[in-house]
Order: structure tokens, then C-alpha cells, then sequence
């Protein structure tokens, strides 16, 4: 009963709010007729109505009429329309930007007429402009509505650009579960330097000269990135441009991460190879190896023989930053200057101090990586594993996925996850390090396995003389005493690590080389705060 | 990307209320501290004090464990298998390392409880206990000088946090706090600190010093001695008092490494290295 009665107050409201719309209606109309002759406005209110089914208050558009006095700029505006010949001659000098963009493909008449149409419906004269020149070339920008790209700010919309492809790489990723190939890179002009992502093929090319029409602008890193979209023009012109000569920033080499421009680095060339490479038809050589200061070390390539040689200590301005295969890598050719320095910085530097493992992740991976952080978690797959001795893949029951039924080879492996507090980084470590860190050897770890019953004897017929032949179960292991014996371990300890890393979907891993225990220095951590302390006060 | 887990004082940590949560799904969420630590997940060595099952049916173990400011809440329920089997056993006090996933309870608007989800569990020695207090002080001070490089700022900007080599999370973190909590006090944090600090002025850093040299002399001498039949007790301690080491710190020493499986004892009275 009381249900009946609501439903009826409520479509009772709902007739009243149809009758006002009507009258409403009415009122938009008139509101139409009397705007120019009164200079009034008729403004639409959103008014909340609590309806009474459900309780809940429904929003309902309902125009409250009011008068509001028209402002200034309405009425020049009004006065302005009353005056179209005047106007016309103010827009002479704009038509004729519009003739310059659209060339032979309008009149003047024909220009003219569309501007003014877009005017007098009150479209501000650049708006206007740009939709006249779209409507008869289809391409928005004169050159004067093209911008340097050192005045282009993240989210600027429909750019036109003249630049000239400074580097620039192919990348597959995905998009949406679907693979998709976009093109990342670099373009510069007098004025600077910006990464672009290019979502389809244009055939870009290194040294290429293009105008760019249609182009937005996104954030990456704090320096706008501009992106290339199915609806940007790209056209090749044969325009020089000399690249801007601003000042290289100075990096460490653990702060290089893809996409960098313009970097100087201090460092020692630690290793160099020669290389033949083909570009086009032309065969060229590269030098490719291994960098490094105090902080890290890098992988480089140089297009240009800038006769310097493994060991020497040089400065490099203007080289760029790319990912390799997972990890940064500092390119350079002859726009880069090279020069050799005095300075002495031996090998055993290079590389030795301790990282922060956020610097890591935010670089995507490195080289002869030092850090320090808590083995806060021993992963499945950890401990004893058996592996293919042909691909050295890690097989399960024996079975290789590549070469089948194999007699597989015993190895110890940890995958663990290192945290400092300030990131996390996986880390593999193989059977040297795996013993380095728990005290035992793989041997010791298979007699573990083998009297706990988890592990077959005949997995390895050797050195397990007192329990060979034991007929333990299939050949399968499960995780189990050895798993646990780390985790016991090694979990909550921290570790110093030195490894190269390298990042994919899963985040950043360290393929670990050499590993520590470390032996917590409390007191003299303790002095270091205190210090820090007084100093603060 | 992985959440790193942050090193935090339950003294700041038990002041947080205000938490981010994921938008989408997948998104993490996160307890935000006054001083702006950004916690979605924990790392936590202190003293176990107590535990409780305080589930009506079933499993919800409650658990304290206390630093040298406050006490951390930690609950394990049936989805925290290992954590729950560790607790439903474990001994109190004792040290204990947790590594957990930052949680809040609102029971009403402007109310919220923090407390940490185990992932992990395990006992853990003194050593590693000193080791947390040290590193979550150094951490607390990293906070502290961000805090106050934001304070300076007009507005506080994440960008400019970086630029002068904050991390991400740190950046984030101390410029959220900034515009949820009013006059964050950093003074606070530096008593927080001494009060942490203060843990060690019991001379108990030279005994955890001498007893880590004393471990390594004492494996060298039993390396030595094993032999195939493995070293006897009497003649290892001997050896060590010959090496300038106490009796009660050979056998100190002795029994730290077979805690930790390095030595063990395949016969009684004899030991060998694993």
C-alpha cells in the first residue's frame, strides 16, 4: 500500500518535471529571439530534486530563467557583427595567411566568405584561421604555424614541426595483448632535442629532414616526448638544420637511462672492440665495449673513430642513451665530442660503489652492478635442480622440454628477491654463489636430498657411494629440505651482490656473479646517524 | 614492478592515517606515514611478544612485535598459511623477521587502524635485529631531510624531489603526506631516532662483534681438526683458548653455527662442517 502510494508520487513528479520542460522549451526559444534585441540571457540551472521513490535525490535539468546582463566583450562582439566591412579589412592580412597555407587550392573570394561564416557564428579569429585552412588543405599549419621544438610543452596538441631525425630505433610492444611495432627515437632543431614514440611505420631514418603536421605532445621523465599517431603527416623536405648546440648534461653512469640526449659522461674505457658493420650499401666501422666511473659501468657504441684506446680516461659530450637487450647503452658518432683526460681512475674503481637499488629499476637494468639489500624472499625453483646436459636447461622429471629424456646434470641455483627498502630487484645466483652464501656444497645439498627420500640416488651415480642404488620414488624432485635449508638460511640476511641486470616484463633481475653475506657494521652505521644528527641540529 | 619493502619504525607507522588506495584493479595501495613513507609492503625485525588467535571460528592470528618505538599489529589468517603455522607455534618473545603487505582498517570515516599482512615469517637473531635498527633509522633520516626539502617548496613538486636524487617512492610519498596531514612535525622523527639509537648504548655491539670473529676462528679450528671422523668438543675448545678465545664464547660461537647448520654433529661429541 505504502509502496502504490510513492510509485504515484513519484511519477506525479515525474509529470511535473515533463510540464516543465516544456515550458522550458518554450523559453529556450524566446530566449533565442530576445538575445540580440535585449541583450538579456536566459541561463539553465541544474536544480536537485528529491524524488520520493527510493529517497535518492535524482538530478533533473530544469532551466530557471534569470536575466543576466550581457558583458563587455559580448557587446563589442555584437557591435562588431553589425560592422562587417569594417571587419573585412582587418582580416585582409589573415586571408592572406590562409592563401599562403592552402596555395592554389581555394580563391581568395571563397576564403574570405568561410572566415567570415566562422566569425559571425563567433569563432575566435585563430580558431577560425586554422578551420578554414583544414577545410581546403586538409593540412592546418602554415610555417608560421609551425613551433621550434624547444617552446613544445607536454600536452600541446596538433603540432606542426620541422626537425631533423637525430636517431632512431624499432621496438615491437604490446598493445592490448597484440604485438605492435612503433618506432622510438630522437628529433631535433636549433632549439633542442626530443624523444619522439612514432605508433606507425613512417620510414624514418637517421639525418632525415621532416616536416611533421599533426603531432601532440606527452610527458616522459619531466621533458616532453612527442608522439606520432595514425593521423600525423610525415614528409621528408630537403630543409638543412643545424642541430642545437646546447650544453651537455653531466651524468654518473648509473644515472644513464634510455632516452637520454645530450649526456656527458667522465669515464675509463675499459674494453674496445673493432667492429665491420653494413649501413645501407656502405660498410662501416664501429667500436663497441664496455665504460665506467666509480658509480657503474655501461656498454657503448661509437660510430666514429675518435682515436682513443681501451684504458684511457676521456670526456664525452653529446652522446645518447638507447636500451640494448635489457640494459642501458651509451651510443655516440661524430656529432659527439670526445676528448682524453689526465685524470687517473684505476680499473678496480670503476664500478665498486654500493647502489641504491631504486637507481636500477629506474634504469632498467646495468653492469657490474654493486648492492647491498635483504634476501627478503627465497623463490620456488630455488635449490637443487637437475639440468638438460645438452641446453642446460632445468628439466622436471627428467624430462628435457627441448631434447627429451635426458640424464640430467645436479646444479644448485638461488632465485631470491634483494630489497634495500628503497627497491627490489630479482637475483639469480648460480651454484658458486649459492655455496659461497649457505656454507655447503652441492654435494652436501644432494646426500640433503637423497636421505630425506625427495631426491632418487640414480639421478647422479657418483659420489654418493653409501646410498647409491636406493630406489627412491620416480625421478622427480620435489621442493623440499634443500628449498627450505636456503630459505633457512639466507631469508632476512643481508647480502652484498655484484651482478649485471636487466629488466623485462617481470621487472629488473640480477644475474649475479659474486655474492656476500654481510657482516652488519652496527657500530659504525650508528656513529654515521649520529654524526648526521648533530650536524642537523 | 615489484613494491619495495620500506624500513619503518612502528613508532611513525602507527601514526599513518591516510591511505591511498589502487584505482584499478592491480593497482596497489598504500599506507601513507606523516613523514611520508609510501608503505605498500614492509620489511620488520623487532620482538615477538605476543600472539593470539582472536578468530571466533578458524584462523586470524594476531601478533606483536615490538621495535624501540612502538609495537607493530601483524594478522595472519588462513591465506597467510606459512605466517599462520609460524605463529600458531612460535615462542614468545623472540626475534622475528616479517616481511608483510601494508594494511589499514577504517571502521569508521576518520578512523583508520594500520597493521601489517605477513608474507613471511621467520626467527631471526640479535644480530639482524641491530642490523633493521640501524638501517630503518638511516631510512627514517632519508625521509626526515626529504620532508624538509619539500617543506621549503612552493608547491612541493615530486619532479623536483627527484631531480635532487630522491627516489620515486620517497618523492611521492613526502608530497602526499604533506597535503593530507597539517604541520608534519619532522622534530618528532629526530627523537624517534635517538630513542632507536638509544638501544645500543648497552655495550652489546662489542659482544655481537667479538662473537662474530669468535665464529669464524672457531670454523677454521674445526676445518682443521674434522678430519673423516669429524673434531672433538674438548680438543676444538681447547684450540680456541689457545687462540686467545674465552671457553664460554668458544661454545658460544660453537653453538651459533650448528644453530645455523654450518657445523654439525653426526656423532655425539663430534663435530663436522657441513
Amino acid at each position: 500500500m505504502v509502496y502504490a502510494e510513492s510509485r504515484k508520487l513519484a511519477t506525479g513528479s515525474k509529470s511535473i518535471q515533463f510540464l516543465l520542460r516544456k515550458i522550458l522549451s518554450i523559453l529556450k526559444l524566446l530566449r533565442g529571439i530576445f538575445k540580440h534585441l535585449l541583450g538579456i540571457t536566459i541561463c539553465a540551472k541544474q536544480v536537485a530534486v528529491r524524488t520520493l521513490e527510493g529517497q535518492k535525490p535524482r538530478r533533473l535539468s530544469m532551466f530557471v530563467p534569470c536575466f543576466m546582463p550581457y558583458t563587455s566583450s559580448k557587446i563589442l562582439y555584437l557591435l562588431a557583427h553589425f560592422n562587417v566591412n569594417k571587419m573585412s579589412e582587418d582580416l585582409g592580412t589573415v586571408v592572406d595567411e590562409i592563401m599562403n597555407a592552402v596555395g592554389s587550392a581555394a580563391s581568395k573570394e571563397d576564403v574570405e566568405g568561410n572566415l567570415k561564416k566562422f566569425i559571425e557564428y563567433g569563432v575566435p579569429v585563430e580558431q577560425a584561421k586554422q578551420a578554414v585552412i583544414k577545410k581546403y588543405g586538409g593540412i592546418g599549419f602554415s610555417s608560421s604555424g609551425e613551433k621550434k621544438l624547444g617552446s613544445v610543452e607536454p600536452n600541446d596538441k596538433r603540432l606542426g614541426l620541422l626537425g631533423k631525425i637525430v636517431a632512431v630505433e624499432e621496438r615491437e610492444v604490446d598493445v592490448k595483448g597484440e604485438k605492435k611495432r612503433i618506432f622510438r627515437g630522437l628529433i631535433g632543431d636549433e632549439t633542442a632535442v626530443l624523444s619522439f614514440t612514432a605508433w606507425k611505420d613512417f620510414g624514418l631514418e637517421q639525418d632525415d629532414v621532416v616536416r611533421i603536421k599533426n603531432a601532440y605532445a606527452g610527458e616522459w621523465g619531466g621533458q616532453p616526448r612527442l608522439n606520432f599517431s595514425e593521423w600525423t603527416e610525415v614528409e621528408k623536405t630537403d630543409d638543412s638544420i643545424d642541430l642545437v648546440k646546447r650544453k651537455a648534461q653531466h651524468y654518473t653512469v648509473i644515472d644513464l637511462k634510455p632516452g637520454l640526449s645530450n649526456v656527458e659522461v667522465r669515464v675509463k674505457l675499459l674494453t674496445m672492440e673493432e667492429r665491420d658493420v653494413n649501413v645501407g650499401d656502405e660498410s662501416k666501422k664501429v667500436y663497441t665495449g664496455l665504460m665506467g666511473d666509480k658509480t657503474g659501468k655501461i656498454r657503448y657504441t661509437s660510430w666514429s673513430n675518435f682515436d682513443v684506446k681501451e684504458g684511457d680516461v676521456v670526456e664525452i659530450k653529446g652522446a645518447y642513451t638507447k636500451s640494448w637487450r635489457g640494459t642501458p647503452q651509451l651510443v655516440f658518432d661524430e656529432n659527439a665530442k670526445v676528448g682524453k683526460l689526465d685524470e687517473v681512475m684505476p680499473v678496480e674503481m670503476v664500478g665498486k660503489e654500493k647502489i641504491s637499488i631504486y637507481k636500477i629499476v629506474e634504469a632498467g637494468g646495468g653492469v657490474d652492478l654493486n648492492i647491498e639489500g635483504v634476501i627478503i624472499e627465497v623463490q620456488a625453483g630455488s635449490g637443487l635442480i637437475y639440468r638438460c646436459p645438452k641446453c642446460r636447461r632445468a628439466i622436471r622429471d627428467g624430462v628435457c622440454v627441448i631434447d627429451g629424456e635426458v640424464e640430467g646434470i645436479p646444479d644448485l641455483r638461488i632465485k631470491a628477491v634483494v630489497d634495500d627498502g628503497t627497491g627490489a630487484v630479482n637475483a639469480i645466483f648460480d651454484r658458486n654463489t649459492t655455496e659461497k652464501l649457505t656454507g655447503k656444497t652441492l654435494g652436501g645439498y644432494e646426500k640433503m636430498a637423497v636421505q630425506s627420500g625427495e631426491v632418487p640416488a640414480v639421478a647422479r651415480k657418483t659420489d654418493i657411494g653409501e646410498v647409491k642404488g636406493s630406489t627412491v620414488g620416480a625421478e622427480e624432485m620435489k621442493e623440499g629440505v634443500v628449498e627450505n635449508d636456503i630459505k633457512n638460511l639466507l631469508v632476512a640476511h643481508p647480502v652484498h651482490v655484484v651482478g649485471n641486470a636487466l629488466s623485462d616484463d617481470y621487472g629488473v633481475t640480477v644475474i649475479v656473479q659474486d655474492a656476500d653475506i654481510v657482516t652488519p657494521a652496527i657500530q659504525e652505521e650508528r656513529d654515521k646517524i649520529l654524526a648526521k644528527m648533530e650536524a642537523m641540529k | 614492478m615489484r613494491e619495495p619493502a620500506l624500513r619503518v619504525f612502528a613508532g611513525e607507522y602507527n601514526e599513518a592515517s591516510h591511505v591511498l588506495k589502487g584505482e584499478m584493479e592491480k593497482t596497489p595501495s598504500y599506507v601513507i606515514t606523516p613523514l611520508g613513507a609510501k608503505a605498500n609492503r614492509l620489511f620488520i625485525v623487532g620482538v615477538l611478544t605476543d600472539v593470539e588467535n582472536v578468530a571466533q571460528e578458524g584462523e586470524m592470528w594476531r601478533a606483536h612485535i615490538s621495535d624501540p618505538t612502538g609495537i607493530y599489529s601483524i594478522y595472519a589468517g588462513q591465506y597467510q598459511s606459512g605466517p599462520a603455522a609460524f605463529l600458531s607455534q612460535a615462542e614468545t618473545p623472540s626475534y622475528v623477521a616479517v616481511v608483510g603487505k601494508a594494511r589499514a582498517y577504517e571502521p569508521e570515516e576518520g578512523t583508520i587502524f594500520v597493521s601489517v599482512r605477513p608474507e613471511m615469517i621467520k626467527e631471526v637473531d640479535a644480530i639482524l635485529r641491530d642490523y633493521w635498527i640501524v638501517e630503518t633509522c638511516r631510512h627514517t633520516y632519508a625521509r626526515m631531510e626529504a620532508m624538509k626539502e619539500a617543506i621549503g617548496m612552493n608547491p612541493p613538486s615530486v619532479y623536483k624531489l627527484k631531480e635532487l636524487g630522491y627516489p620515486q617512492l620517497t618523492a611521492e610519498g613526502v608530497v602526499e603526506a604533506l597535503s593530507v596531514y597539517k604541520d608534519v612535525d619532522v622534530e618528532h622523527y629526530q627523537f624517534l631516532i635517538s630513542e632507536a639509537l638509544s638501544h645500543f648504548e648497552s655495550g652489546k655491539i662489542e659482544y655481537v662483534k667479538e662473537l662474530g670473529e669468535a665464529e669464524k676462528k672457531i670454523l677454521e679450528i674445526v676445518k682443521q681438526c674434522e678430519g673423516d671422523e669429524g673434531a672433538l668438543w674438548d680438543e676444538i675448545v681447547d684450540n680456541g683458548e689457545k687462540g686467545g678465545l674465552e671457553r664460554n664464547l668458544v661454545e658460544e660461537a660453537l653453538a651459533a653455527l650448528m644453530d645455523r647448520g654450518i657445523v654439525y654433529e653426526p656423532i655425539l661429541g663430534k663435530l663436522k662442517t657441513a
